[in-house]
């Protein structure tokens, strides 16, 4: 390792990690440059530099540094943007189609590093996502939050597995299934077919896994998984679109708080909720953080729900935590950055806009000792652009991953 | 159908048609005094509180100390920009249906197809949009003529800015079709034209009449001075007619007059291109029948890799909306991205961008991403205003501020690139036709202004009544600092004191 002057400063910071392998990425101590230098921490600095050490970022000060072969120049850093709902996934291969409730299955062992997707993540400034199963099953298992560059292995790109369990409710657990008479018996003739079936698989799932605490015999595959999210351990990440599944899963959460036999303290994150806008108290009162669909150009998203264009800043003025997802869309107008600038177009400033693509989604996953800001001694993911972040007219140009350079801002197109 | 005033009146030249057809337009409005605190010219420096002085529709003066006529209305807005209405170079959206089953088929117009009441126009009009030329779509061989409207009015007439704006001719395979049938049907429809127009030539020097009488009997009026007399085949197509002067043109055949205005460079061509594999098809075509100088590229797909050819043949493109084109190196599995406008911008090509939504994504978000990849500022934004006026040849008319120019003013809430900018007002041709904080649609939009029916009961508590709450939040509330409130109020209502305890 090199040991130059960050040594001492390096010192402080324990859990400085071996470097990984990179594939043929240049890893060297980056020392970036920048007219701003955004931290999501609580400060921004002018005219400041920030020092990679190994994989960690080793120092962030005022001032630039003279200009040396692990130098790097841009207009803005920001630490690595985390999207919490980065539909990441082998499609339909990524579901288990034998069971409605799958809690046990581990979403990263369908993914693929070599999948282009995560290039595009990459190009768009994305470091950190929360991979799931797509929504096909009512509870679909366990999902991972994963670097989106790094060691070809999806195992040494895990920066948090199993963090959530996720399910949905909605229409979409139950689509194309159908009851099994009146045609012939097929893989989709099962249970359930409508809303309310969606919402009972979830109530049974919880009530039988409590029982099961003094009747071992009620156990069930993925038993223990529901136990840990019904006790807190584990976060509940639920998908519910419109109102109307948006007031299930609060309703859902409160019940699992208040009803004596289940005695739960489930942490919930209620993902792509597009009309958390109408009935914002009951997030407000639940304790339940949101995950932002991307914005859509006519207010319709999916499920016919609609989505306001201040959602992200009604939202946080009224305290609920949000994050922002572009869905794994990593064109110019759809990325992630540029969510948080319809976000800022619809009210939300800039600090608290660069907070829901950084940090609050950190927090979300249970990941903010490692990512989410720029601090001494976190994973040293890092975003280059060459103008203000959010703003239609920059982009990303540099893209560091644990240390390592993946996308280099000085490549001339 | 075109009615019969149209019929004559598509014979005038587009000019003469809408100077004739404006004071019927615009009789009761046409005279507003805008001042603000910016002026984005688009043609000279920006002008720090200036005043743009609009008189009959046109801009009579614009400065920093113009003086403003004492019987104008003004909208004095110091806090905001104002900056040339947008401009659309090639649309295929505002019709019922973009495209005609027939293959060849330049006698069709979009007028007849174009809906003025379609949401689209309204969301032009709010993204700042006010010149717009709409073209049939590219499933076709040789489309209809197209039309420049502005986005605001329920007639067509209304709407109109310049009729027969271009034809669409397409070098790319039409769906169900091979590259090499599309290149054959599309060589086929000069042949075809070169064909009838010879034989009309023979027809006439043998005394036959049968065109004649076509012609009466579609119900031209012969005895017109431009439909009386013929005239020689004009223009630079590699092939002429011998004789056409003998034919009263009056005589030609109305499904393939359009096609002999092309080669005759009389009518300009809109020429889509799928692919770079297309374009070598299209600038041959063009030089062979004649209308290569009135061409306009529109492109699509990896069409940008023959930019050296495109420059070599001077003409001006229509970029495709995805500005930015990822190829993945089937050797190395690499994803290389190139940014389109800046390859044309290169080989010193003239480029003009289109919308990738009627909404959101509008011609400023274009722009700016061009900002985002490097292009200069200047020529960002001329490639939304300046270039596609120019394009559709109304560059005396729209796309910059200068004395003279059509009255097409908007009042922006920032810089035209920034995110967070509005649009606040818009002014089309002297008349303010646009004033967001009355516009409903995109309250609900920004605001998400509950609808009387959208929250399910339940939250709130019995002693509320839901109806009356609801009409006081879909009330047309101009400024947000009033939603503002209302929410807080519906909030209290809605919860009454028990909810705030948790």
């Amino acid at each position: 390792m090199n040991l130059s002057f960050l040594a001492l400063l390096l010192a402080a910071a324990q859990n400085v990690q071996q470097p990984k392998t990179q594939g043929d990425a240049p890893r060297k101590n980056w020392v970036i440059s920048a007219e701003r230098i955004y931290t999501a921490a609580g400060r921004s600095l002018e005219h400041g530099t920030v020092a990679v050490q190994g994989s960690k970022i080793g120092m962030v000060s005022s001032g630039s540094e003279d200009s040396g072969p692990e130098s790097l120049a841009c207009y803005a850093v920001t630490p690595g943007l985390v999207d919490a709902s980065a539909r990441i996934s082998s499609g339909a291969a990524s579901v288990e189609q034998s069971r409605e409730e799958t809690p046990e299955l581990r979403v990263t062992d369908t993914l693929s590093p070599f999948d282009n997707a995560w290039d595009g993540q990459v190009a768009s400034g994305v470091t950190s996502v929360l991979a799931n199963a797509p929504d096909e099953n009512v509870i679909g298992g366990l999902g991972a939050v994963l670097k989106t560059a790094g060691p070809p292995s999806i195992a040494a790109r895990t920066v948090k597995a199993d963090a959530v369990l996720r399910g949905a409710i909605g229409s979409q657990p139950s689509r194309r299934n159908h009851a099994a008479f009146g045609r012939p018996t097929d893989f989709y003739s099962r249970r359930p077919t409508t809303r309310m079936g969606v919402e009972w698989e979830w109530r049974r799932s919880f009530y039988e896994a409590a029982a099961s605490r003094k009747e071992p015999a009620r156990s069930f595959k993925g038993c223990a998984q529901v136990l840990a999210a019904l006790e807190g351990k584990l976060t509940l990440n639920i998908q519910a679109w419109t109102t109307q599944d948006i007031r299930t899963a609060v309703f859902l959460k409160e019940e699992l708080e208040q009803e004596p036999q289940l005695g739960g303290k489930p942490r919930l994150v209620i993902d792509a909720a597009a009309e958390a806008w109408k009935e914002p108290q009951l997030l407000v009162r639940s304790h339940a953080a949101v995950v932002l669909p991307p914005f859509p150009e006519d207010g319709r998203t999916e499920e016919s729900a609609f989505m306001a264009w201040n959602s992200a800043a009604m939202l946080v003025e009224l305290g609920v935590p949000i994050a922002l997802s572009a869905h794994g869309n990593s064109s110019p107008a759809g990325n992630l950055g540029m969510q948080a600038g319809y976000a800022m177009q619809g009210g939300l400033d800039f600090d608290q806009a660069l907070a829901a693509v950084t940090i609050n989604p950190a927090r979300m996953l249970g990941a903010e000792d490692r990512i989410g800001s720029i601090e001494v001694g976190k994973d040293a993911d890092l975003v280059l652009w060459n103008g203000e972040p959010f703003q239609a007219t920059s982009r990303v140009i540099g893209v560091i991953v644990d240390g390592a350079l993946v996308l280099d801002p000085r490549t001339k197109d | 159908m075109k009615t019969p005033m149209f019929r004559n009146l598509a014979r005038i030249p587009a000019l003469a048609l809408f100077v004739s057809l404006a004071p019927l337009l615009h009789a009761s409005g046409g005279k507003i005094v805008i001042k603000a605190g910016r002026i984005v010219t688009q043609s000279g420096p920006d002008i720090q509180n200036g005043v743009i002085v609009i008189e009959n529709g046109r801009i009579s003066s614009i400065g920093p100390d113009t003086k403003a006529p004492w019987d104008a209305d003004v909208l004095d807005h110091p806090e905001l920009t104002a900056f040339p209405g947008y401009v659309e170079a090639h649309s295929p959206r505002g019709m019922d249906r973009p495209n005609e089953t027939i293959e060849v088929a330049p006698f069709l117009d979009v007028r007849d197809s174009i809906d003025p009441i379609s949401f689209y126009f309204e969301d032009s009009l709010r993204a700042g949009v006010t010149t717009i030329n709409i073209q049939q779509g590219n499933a076709c061989v040789v489309g209809g003529q197209g039309m420049v409207v502005k986005p605001f009015g329920i007639t067509i007439e209304q709407m109109a800015v310049r009729t027969q704006s271009g034809v669409k001719i397409v070098a790319g395979p039409r769906p169900g079709a091979s590259r090499a049938t599309q290149a054959q049907a599309l060589r086929r429809a000069f042949g075809d034209l070169r064909r009838y127009l010879e034989k009309l030539v023979q027809d006439t020097k043998d005394g036959k009449d049968t065109a004649r009488r076509e012609a009466l009997f579609q119900g031209r009026d012969m005895e017109k001075e431009e439909n009386k007399k013929g005239r020689a085949m004009e223009g630079n197509a590699a092939w002429k007619i011998k004789d056409l002067e003998l034919v009263p043109r009056g005589e030609i055949d109305e499904k393939q007059e359009p096609l002999l205005r092309v080669a005759e460079g009389k009518l300009p061509v809109f020429l889509y291109c799928d692919s770079a594999a297309a374009v070598a098809l299209a600038l041959e075509v063009a030089r062979e029948n004649g209308f290569l100088a009135g061409t306009t590229l529109v492109l699509e797909g990896d069409s940008w890799k023959a930019a050296a050819q495109i420059a070599a043949a001077n003409v001006p493109v229509i970029l495709s909306p995805n500005l930015v084109y990822s190829e993945r190196d089937p050797v190395t599995g690499k994803e290389v991205q190139t940014f389109v406008p800046g390859v044309f911008d290169k080989q010193n090509v003239r480029f003009a961008l289109q919308s990738l939504n009627s909404s959101a994504q509008s011609l400023w978000f274009q722009a700016a991403t061009c900002v985002a990849w490097g292009l200069e500022r200047k020529k960002a934004l001329d490639a939304v205003t300046r270039v596609p006026a120019d394009v559709l040849r109304l560059g005396k008319r729209v796309g910059s501020l200068e004395a003279g120019k059509d009255g097409n003013v908007l009042l922006l809430s920032g810089d035209p690139l920034a995110v967070k900018t509005k649009v606040e007002y818009v002014v089309l041709e002297g008349n303010l036709v646009y004033d967001r904080s009355k516009d409903v649609r995109v309250k609900h939009l920004l605001e998400g202004v509950e609808q009387n029916n959208a929250a399910p009961a339940g939250v709130q508590t019995p002693t509320d009544d839901g109806d009356d709450d609801h009409k006081s939040g879909g009330e047309e509330t101009p400024r947000k600092k009033d939603a503002g409130e209302k929410k807080d109020e519906k909030k209290d209502k809605d919860h009454g004191g028990q909810d705030k305890k948790d």
